[in-house]
């Protein structure tokens, strides 16, 4: 019988949904409803901010932190 | 969270906390000790050199913890005084709308001084931070004022940052700056009046620095001071007092430059035709003592400086004014003697007591070592930058010991061989490698009129002595400070070389070689004066500093656009390629050891492209093109697939000479794979593109030293040229990080780095790499399979400081394990690939071996090569 | 989803407007004058001029010889304009009768009537016959002006979210009550609760803050328009927008006489000193005197700049400031540019206005405060806040283009570079795509259908009705961002 779920359509580049699945796959398959194809998400939208917010952490390794300032008071 | 830089094996944490100390309590003959503890330094994490403590003995330690406590009371002083200040200040201070958004940075109370618009210069009374308009028309004349007493952090376009630290203030006393030099100087090109924490600070840390010198006269050691108190209170040291040699005080007048003229500067030119010297008579200098610091700031830029006419004449005129009195008011100079024997006791006792000496080298009065024969050619003339760098060096007449940053290209041998050409006495050079031993030697050749015979090398290769009494040794670091497995031969040389007081000693590259190297070279071989060469005096530690103990404080750093703007040195477009990568790389990439990570994030199929199509383009272009990899399985992985020529550790001597002389001369040969052994030193002035698949983390050095290959380039005046370098990064991996992190010293030197996200029509490149999906999920496995134990460890042969950090033994294993892993390359097409490869290097062999049969020769060769092709498409 | 709308332009406003009200517009020469100054472009201007004294209408295939064949587009577009400002018509094209264009009546007659004088109008504002103040001259009139419109700008700005301990100290009382409401209505502040002040910015207010002064003051004014429409109705926006018109056309310096005003025009007085446009002395009301704010109004793009210049030479009598340095010394800065950033993003800023050193806080990280000079930098954390408050990238840019410091683009010019550095341009493009490594929607995802047949007949019903968004014909799965029509369908087809 058809079903018609609820939830979020993501869209991205094929390396963020590689990250976001091994996200899901950590915690213990809570975000990611169904995996569409190379470029597509399909997930639970209570979980979206979460998700968005772990993304961002793991993106944090990719790019330089701000230098501080040269004196750190 | 930012990765982690892993330490390399050997290297545990603790190790570098106790090198930093180490460092400290050696007595590095003539530095303030205070500048290991000022925050100044640069808090980076990582390098790949690292010092051991177990050598330090317990009194050493002992020691150190006292200069540490000292070292913290000499901070605490200037903390205090800024409390102080922000007091008295705090009153005045205006608060508006904005004033939040910079909290105790705030410094808009400060009056500005009505004529301040004339006036380039702002300071922030906080951190010591200079900055500079550079548009004012008394920018240059400033630039040179602050290069000499600050560090640069900042050289883009349109305004500089200097930073005033104990280090910039300590080179700036030592190459003979006063305090009140200082002081007046800044105070006229400020905006506003020289604020009273900033002038103590100047004060303070300049009080101890440079007051005491050691001075080699006629082969006695003199302590010498222009201060007589400080001297009364070294008389008074119950240490120092009962070594003066009695009866030898006396007092003299300050050395000046004093008809000394270094050898291919304008004003040697007219020496050499005028023949007209006034020996005796002090400062009749000239320009090119001007130029140094003896004079104070204002003097280098004089009066044929094309100040702004338009603008009130009087207060330029004011900014101008030279100390034309310095003459009249020559300081008078105090000293006794010291016995050789206790030249050492003294030295430390006086860096004890807070008055660390200065060395000097007044080689005019040497009479014991023996003259050398040696002088520039006559149509030598050295740039400006050079002359300004070594008036530096030689400001008052004497040799002084410290360090000279120059890009490369910019002509640092010359600037060796210049100084040698000034001193006249026996040189010791040290170079990181053999190759750059021989381009040392051919350097003297080339620029000085020296006896062939008088050069002489030190390598595993060659041992031989100058024939005459004195002469020049050209060897590498590891020569000698390696005292493992010495022959016979190299035991006599060494033995020679202990023997023997240097005039100069020339120190190549200083920047990557461990501080624990230079001791050891340092305290075996007996110099008078030392100077350091280098590109960057940049390191991915904290070890600069050792460099000033061990050394000599930095007398000069060039401006990278200033000298690519002047056609010095080339202009270089920047950029990073974003390269994807495909999904399953990327999956992998997600699940890996860090170990593989990074084989990953090189072997990116869409990086390969990249580099393939870059490679095409410039090729095509004309390019000659280096491609680096520091990654040796990429390595070899892309040059065989793109059937290109590469050196890694691993290559031959004859083999590396070979390949690098088709790359310089063969039309047919335009790429060149190089591991990281091609980093420094190596010099192909064909080069004219540059490409970087894999490098060392974000180590913004090996960036600056990398780019240096292409700045010496021969075209680079030809009109409108430019040479490139490319660095490609996998997008979304830890590599995005290392690589804005490495650019960062080149930013700051005023470089931009353009971002690339897609190569146009990279798609309809011929014959592209992994251009399917099948393709790429075999080089996938290929890779996974390949590395699977650990793959190879990135050991080189040549990297002669290998041995430094990761401590002995390994290193021949590695290279063994090296070899092995080339042959055992897995699966059939690989083996296939190996076969090319051999093809590829062999195949210039052959052609070199037939070289004599000329143009046929190298028709076969090509005709090998082409076959090769043909059959791997065929193949493929 | 975003919420952010444009700043608010006047051309938006008058688009809305329906020909009457024009012809109405029209009637008054200086409002002719102002559209003709302000709103049309260069070549629209030559049409106008052309047209004016022209005895007939003119033929358009005579009209496409002024332009040569290259500028069709331009053409286009200029009477493209025209025509929407009813300041011409053009005859429908006929088969027997060529085209023909000419100037609206109105339009016509008042456009002769500003260039030629006369008249009885008083289309040009009435001049007070009282005797006036020595004390009220031009400098005063700025320093007013500025005074009041910077209260206005300080309170948007100030309402950004202050992060840490330092609050911003308040820069005397603020703007007015109405002028706060109208600044709430106009959807450039919120209501929020986290603020100091009661009220938080929007992203239109981000916008607001990095237009041009003048800009900026038409958005305001046209937000006021609005509210008034729905207040009174149209009777009064017309005399309300002719009279900024005269404004606009008034001398600056000069007293104009109150009692000549219409009693709408009277009524607008009060909130008009409120923006700082119009300045009333206490002691003789029967006199106001126009500001620059509102004497520039419709000037054009290029001379706002001298004006602005004018503007703040006038004002900066500030001596402790050094924001007028790099320049010569009786030039301000701010009239230049006075901003400088480097290719390693660092960015100094030769002013001391809190207000400007505020609005580069909103997009960079500021270090260091000099007197007439601040420094900082842009970062990616800087950048990523601005873009989360609803600034744009391109926004970002077109601040620091338009307030490049001099010296960068004389260096940019000599070297033939775009004066903004283009690898920062670049860098400050990619850090916004960061934030949109994500796209996402929230919808249904259609699944588990018993056959291909049902998948196929549903899906290209929901790509029929445009809900459709993504399918895979091999998963048998689609998705759709409504829900509704599909369930009805399903129902009928039940039935």
């Amino acid at each position: 019988m058809v079903k018609a779920v609820r939830g979020v359509l993501v869209e991205c580049e094929p390396a963020i949904k590689s990250i976001l699945v091994l996200i899901d796959s950590e915690n213990r398959n809570e975000f990611i409803i169904e995996d569409l194809d190379e470029t597509h998400l399909f997930v639970k939208e209570t979980m979206l901010h979460l998700l968005k917010q772990k993304l961002e952490e793991r993106l944090k390794e990719t790019y330089r932190p701000e230098e501080p300032l040269e004196d750190s008071e | 969270m930012p990765p982690k830089r892993k330490a390399p094996p050997g290297n545990q944490a603790p190790a570098a906390k106790a090198g930093r100390a180490s460092a400290m309590s050696t007595p590095g003959p003539a530095t303030p000790r205070s500048i290991e503890s000022s925050a100044m330094s640069d808090p980076e994490d990582d390098d790949d050199m690292a010092i051991n403590d177990e050598d330090i003995s317990d009194a050493q330690k002992e020691r150190e913890a006292l200069m540490t406590r000292e070292a913290d009371q000499f901070v605490n002083k200037f903390a205090l005084g800024d409390a102080q200040r922000r007091q008295n200040d705090g009153e005045s201070r205006r608060i508006d709308a904005a004033s939040h958004l910079f909290k105790k940075r705030d410094f808009s109370h400060l009056p500005l001084k009505p004529d301040h618009h004339l006036r380039p210069l702002w300071i922030d009374p906080v951190t010591c931070t200079l900055i500079l308009e550079r548009f004012s028309p008394l920018a240059a004349r400033v630039t040179d004022f602050l290069i000499t007493i600050a560090e640069p952090k900042s050289r883009p376009t349109f305004m500089h940052e200097y930073a005033l630290t104990p280090h910039s203030l300590y080179a700036a006393v030592s190459v003979g700056m006063r305090p009140r030099d200082i002081i007046d100087t800044l105070d006229r090109f400020l905006k506003t009046a020289l604020p009273a924490s900033v002038r103590r600070k100047i004060e303070d840390y300049t009080k101890s620095f440079g007051k005491v010198k050691l001075v080699l006269k006629h082969n006695r050691y003199f302590i010498e001071s222009a201060d007589a108190d400080v001297l009364q209170t070294l008389l008074k040291d119950p240490v120092v007092g009962g070594l003066r040699v009695h009866g030898s005080d006396t007092t003299t007048y300050a050395p000046t430059m004093g008809g000394l003229v270094i050898p291919g500067t304008q004003n040697a030119a007219g020496l050499r035709q005028a023949n007209l010297t006034q020996p005796g008579k002090p400062g009749a200098a000239g320009a090119a003592g001007a130029a140094g610091a003896g004079a104070g700031p204002a003097a280098g830029a004089g009066a044929a400086d094309p100040a702004d006419p338009n603008q009130e004449g009087g207060l330029l005129a004011n900014l101008n004014e030279e100390e034309d009195d310095d003459d009249d008011d020559k300081e008078a100079v105090h000293s006794f003697e010291i016995s050789d024997a206790n030249v050492e006791t003294v030295q430390k006792r006086c860096l004890d007591i807070g008055f660390p000496i200065l060395e000097e080298y007044d080689f005019r009065n040497d009479d014991v070592n023996p003259n050398l024969e040696i002088d520039l050619r006559p149509n030598t003339q050295i740039r400006t930058y050079q002359e300004k760098s070594l008036s530096k060096m030689f400001g008052n007449g004497r040799a002084k010991s410290g360090i000279i940053v120059l890009p490369c290209g910019a002509g640092k041998t010359l600037v060796g061989i210049t100084a040698a050409c000034t001193i006249k006495k026996g040189v010791i050079v040290l170079c990181t490698s053999s190759m750059s031993v021989v381009q040392w030697r051919q350097e003297f050749l080339k620029w000085s009129n020296i006896n062939p015979d008088d050069v002489a090398v030190f390598t595993a290769e060659s041992k031989n002595k100058f024939s005459g009494s004195t002469g020049i040794i050209v060897t590498t670091y590891s020569m000698v400070t390696n005292s493992r497995e010495r022959s016979h031969d190299s035991k006599k040389m060494m033995d020679f070389l202990r023997s023997r007081e240097w005039g100069l000693m020339l120190l190549d590259e200083v920047h990557v070689v461990p501080a624990e190297m230079f001791r050891r070279v340092i305290s075996s071989i007996k110099s008078h004066s030392k100077l350091g060469l280098t590109a960057t005096l940049l390191r991915e530690d904290d070890k600069i500093s050792h460099l000033n103990f061990l050394i000599g404080p930095k007398l000069y750093e060039a401006n990278w656009m200033e000298l690519s703007q002047e056609g010095h040195i080339a202009k270089v477009q920047c950029a990073e390629v974003w390269c994807p990568m495909p999904p399953e790389f990327y999956d992998e990439y997600l699940h890996s050891s860090a170990r593989m990570k990074r084989t990953l994030y090189a072997m990116n199929p869409r990086k390969f492209q990249a580099c393939q199509y870059l490679i095409n383009y410039h090729e095509s272009r004309g390019d000659k093109i280096i491609v680096f990899s520091d990654e040796l399985y990429s390595l070899k992985q892309y040059a065989l697939k793109l059937k290109k020529v590469f050196i890694y550790g691993g290559t031959s001597q004859s083999e590396r000479m070979q390949v690098l002389e088709n790359f310089q001369h063969n039309p047919e040969v335009n790429t060149l794979f190089l591991s990281k052994i091609g980093d420094t030193s190596l010099d192909l002035p064909e080069a004219t593109c540059l490409i970087q698949i894999s490098s060392h983390f974000g180590s913004r050095r090996q960036e600056a030293q990398r780019l240096g290959r292409i700045l010496r380039a021969k075209r680079r005046n030809d009109e409108g040229f430019n040479a490139f370098f490319y660095s490609l990064v996998s997008k979304d991996t830890q590599e995005m990080y290392y690589s804005s992190k490495r650019q960062a010293f080149l930013v700051d030197q005023g470089y931009a780095f353009k971002v690339i996200t897609q190569l146009a029509n990279i798609e309809n490149t011929p014959d592209l790499a992994f251009a399917t999906p099948q393709e790429s999920r075999e080089l996938l496995q290929r890779t996974l399979v390949d590395n699977e134990r650990g793959g190879e460890d990135d050991v080189e042969t040549d990297d002669l400081f290998g041995k430094a950090s990761r401590g002995g033994g390994r290193k021949k294993a590695g290279v063994r394990r090296t070899a092995g892993m080339l042959s055992e390359l897995a699966g059939g097409q690989d083996m296939a690939y190996v076969e090319q490869n051999k093809a590829a290097n062999k195949a210039l062999k052959q052609a070199g071996g037939k070289k004599k049969g000329g143009a046929e020769g190298q028709n076969k060769f090509f005709k090998g090569i082409q076959r090769e092709k043909e059959k791997s498409r065929a193949r493929g | 989803m975003s919420t952010a709308q444009p700043s608010y332009q006047l051309s938006d406003y008058l688009d809305k407007l329906p020909g009457t009200t024009f012809r109405k517009l029209y009637q008054q020469p200086s409002t002719a004058f102002a559209i003709f100054r302000r709103m049309l472009p260069q070549l629209a201007k030559v049409f106008v001029q052309g047209l004016l004294y022209a005895p007939g209408p003119m033929l358009m295939s005579e009209l496409e010889i002024w332009v040569r064949p290259e500028g069709k587009m331009q053409r286009d577009r200029a009477l493209s304009v025209l025509r929407s400002l009813h300041v011409i018509q053009i005859t429908p094209s006929g088969k027997d009768r060529p085209q023909e264009l000419q100037l609206t009546t109105n339009f016509k007659n008042s456009m002769r009537l500003a260039l030629e004088g006369g008249g009885t109008h008083n289309s040009f504002g009435v001049p007070s016959s009282l005797p006036v103040d020595p004390r009220i001259d031009i400098a005063h009139l700025d320093n007013y002006a500025r005074k009041k419109w910077e209260d206005i700008l300080h309170y948007v700005v100030n309402s950004v979210p202050v992060h840490g301990d330092g609050a911003a100290a308040g820069s005397g009382g603020g703007p007015k009550s109405s002028v706060k409401d109208l600044l709430l209505v106009g959807n450039l502040v919120e209501r929020r609760h986290d603020t100091r002040a009661g009220v938080g910015i929007t992203k239109a207010g981000f916008t607001f803050l990095l237009q041009e002064a003048n800009a900026q003051v038409w958005t305001l004014l046209l937000q006021w328009l609005e509210a008034a429409d729905r207040a009174k109705g149209k009777s009064d926006n017309i005399d309300m927008l002719s009279f900024l018109f005269m404004l606009a056309s008034l001398e600056l310096g000069r007293a104009y006489d109150t009692d000549a005003l219409t009693e709408t025009r009277r009524n607008m007085l009060p909130a008009l000193v409120d923006f700082g446009l119009i300045y009333i002395p206490r002691e003789d009301t029967r006199q106001y005197f126009p500001t620059r704010l509102a004497t520039t109004l419709t000037s054009s793009a290029s001379a706002l700049r001298s004006v602005s210049s004018g503007f703040s030479a006038a004002t900066a009598n500030n001596p402790g400031d050094a924001s007028s340095l790099g320049t010569t010394p009786d030039t301000s800065a701010a009239a230049k540019g006075s901003v400088f950033i480097e290719t390693n993003y660092r960015l100094y800023a030769y002013t001391s206005s809190p207000l400007q050193i505020a609005v580069l806080a909103l997009f960079a990280q500021l270090t260091l405060r000099f007197p007439g000079m601040v420094t900082g930098r842009l970062t990616r954390e800087s950048i990523r806040r601005a873009i989360g408050f609803g600034i744009t990238a391109d926004q970002i840019i077109s601040y620091l283009a338009s307030h490049s410091h001099e010296q960068m683009a004389r260096a940019a010019a000599a070297a033939g570079h775009p004066v903004l550095p283009p690898t920062v341009v670049d860098q400050i493009r990619l850090w916004q795509l960061e934030n949109e490594r994500m796209r996402t929607s929230a919808g249904f995802l259609f699944k588990d259908f018993e056959s291909l047949d049902d998948y196929m007949d549903l899906s290209s019903y929901a790509d029929e009705v445009g809900v459709l968004v993504w399918r895979s014909d091999k998963k048998r799965m689609f998705y759709a961002n409504k829900y509704e029509q599909l369930r009805d369908y399903l129902k009928n087809r039940k039935k």
